[in-house]
């Protein structure tokens, strides 16, 4: 099953959580101003890499990212 | 929230019993959690009441909790509403900062609890936990607020100003640190530059807590190549878009900052962890469970393994909606706003209730009930123990990793049990952060 990767980037303030567990699909960028937030670089990833996007997800301390799953 | 375009719009409705001269502000000083759900429940979404001549909006229910939290800085104002905050943290830092420094310094603030921080914290609450609990003996009573608050504030000074200023800790230091938290009274919202003796002896504080922070950055710049790995060490590196540090006054007064979000809030939450724990044996038991298969399994208090213990988790989350520490959020109204066909006009302040957000029966039914198994409300704006929207409290994953580290080191090695009766265990809304009434007292002994 395909997975979908959101990110609500009016929750993002950028603590990076995403980037540890799974670098191949989040990144943080920082901004002129304000937090550095969250991109995501694959918005439907592999699913070799399902265990590491939900970590993610549930990790996040301002639950910004949803995966959905079709 | 959108800005107010025409002319039919109405006025908020007027909450009753206002006296001339104070508007409500006797009835909001006896119990203001209370008198905030008294407004809502008498006048809805929006509820207007009069603080002895600052006209204040109460939005209630998730809609309106929402526009609160999603409307703009520039529209609903933290910085005008929290002035009272600025001679604490210090000129030009944060609330008295211009927007985009604001926006910078707390930018650096978050940038200290983030992953690998977060990591070094976790050891440092686990090391703090550890040496408290070693003095315990078999058995004994104590006032667990009193407790928390010393331990909270000794993980507080050792993640944020490290391992040598946290063992040095003197009572200088506290005595100063209390000094700053008593010109944080009531009056200091009405104006925190009246000539009071508090509020020199704050100023006073503020000063020479400048100078002892100054002395560790001094020494720090002078030892280049060590590496700290506390919250004081990513301060002194952040920087502007110019490329320029922050001053010592700014690094000072993030310090602050940083431990009045993060002190009494953590600490008030434990001292009622404590207590929920004594008061509901059964929810107790499945938490304990959790917690002996984590050191079953060879298990340590690292980040990872506290951030999977979720029932601790819906413990702790279960305490906060009961007792949610900042009972009121507000905001100054800088631009006229219009929400669902009312008009709220500039120079007014808005303000939401955490505290009655969390008794709305609409999502929380039997709302004083303590309920491990609760449902969750399916809209992230019911349950907001530490706000939401863009400005959420950035420490909520600090706080909930603190509280579990405390709680999952206590539960296996002791057992609690109320001193006192159950109903004498209420919530004290005197200061600014909603805690235990004193004493707050509990029996410990040590499990078989």
């Amino acid at each position: 099953m395909p997975l979908t990767v959101k990110v609500d980037l009016e929750l993002c303030q950028g603590h990076s959580v995403c980037l540890s567990e799974c670098p191949a699909v989040f990144d943080v960028v920082e901004h002129d101003d304000g937090y550095p937030q969250v991109v995501v670089l694959q918005e439907t990833p592999d699913d070799a890499l399902r265990d590491q996007v939900l970590a993610a997800a549930r990790y996040c301390p301002n639950h910004v990212i949803t995966v959905v799953e079709d | 929230m959108s800005e107010a375009a025409t002319a039919d719009l109405k006025a908020p409705p007027k909450v009753s019993g206002e006296k001339p001269g104070v508007g409500h502000m006797e009835e909001f000083g006896v119990n203001f959690a209370r008198f905030l759900m008294r407004c809502n429940a008498e006048c809805g979404e929006l509820a207007e009441y009069n603080m002895g001549g600052q006209q204040t909006v109460l939005m209630s229910g998730p809609d309106a909790q929402e526009a609160f939290f999603k409307t703009l800085d520039s529209k609903l104002s933290r910085a005008a509403a929290y002035q009272a905050m600025v001679p604490v943290f210090g000129e030009g830092v944060i609330f008295d900062a211009p927007p985009d420094r604001m926006k910078t310094q707390l930018k650096i603030q978050v940038d200290a609890l983030r992953y690998q921080n977060m990591k070094a914290y976790a050891s440092v609450i686990a090391q703090e936990v550890q040496d408290w609990v070693a003095e315990w003996g078999d058995e004994g009573e104590m006032d667990f607020l009193d407790e928390f608050i010393q331990l909270t504030l000794n993980t507080a000074c050792h993640c944020l100003l490290g391992a040598d200023f946290r063992y040095k800790m003197t009572d200088e230091f506290k005595s100063l640190y209390h000094d700053l938290e008593r010109g944080l009274q009531a009056i200091a919202f009405v104006d925190p530059y009246l000539q009071q003796p508090i509020f020199e002896a704050r100023d006073k504080a503020r000063a020479r807590l400048q100078e002892l922070i100054s002395g560790i950055i001094a020494e720090r710049r002078a030892n280049k190549d060590t590496v700290y790995g506390d919250a004081l060490e990513t301060f002194m590196s952040g920087t502007y878009a110019d490329g320029s540090y922050l001053s010592d006054n700014e690094v000072t007064g993030l310090v602050i900052a940083t431990m009045f979000a993060g002190h009494h809030t953590s600490s008030g939450t434990a001292a009622w962890t404590a207590v929920e724990l004594a008061r509901n044996p059964k929810a107790t038991e499945e938490v304990l469970a959790e917690v002996n298969a984590l050191y079953a399994n060879g298990g340590e208090l690292t980040m990872e393994t506290l951030r999977d213990l979720p029932l601790l988790e819906r413990f702790i989350e279960e305490v906060l909606r009961i007792h949610p520490p900042l009972v009121l959020l507000m905001r100054r109204v800088i631009e006229d706003v219009e929400y669902k066909g009312t008009l709220i006009e500039a120079g007014k302040t808005v303000a939401i209730s955490t505290y009655g957000s969390h008794r709305n029966t609409d999502y929380f039914p039997d709302p004083e009930v303590f309920d491990l198994h609760r449902a969750k409300p399916d809209t992230l704006w019911a349950y907001i123990p530490f706000g939401g929207g863009p400005h959420k409290c950035a420490g909520n994953a600090f706080a909930l990793m603190q509280l579990k580290s405390i709680f999952a080191a206590l539960l296996p090695r002791y057992e609690f049990e109320l001193v006192d009766p159950p109903q004498s265990y209420v919530d004290d809304l005197s200061a600014m952060v909603l805690k235990p009434g004193s004493p707050c007292r509990l029996r410990y002994r040590r499990r078989k």
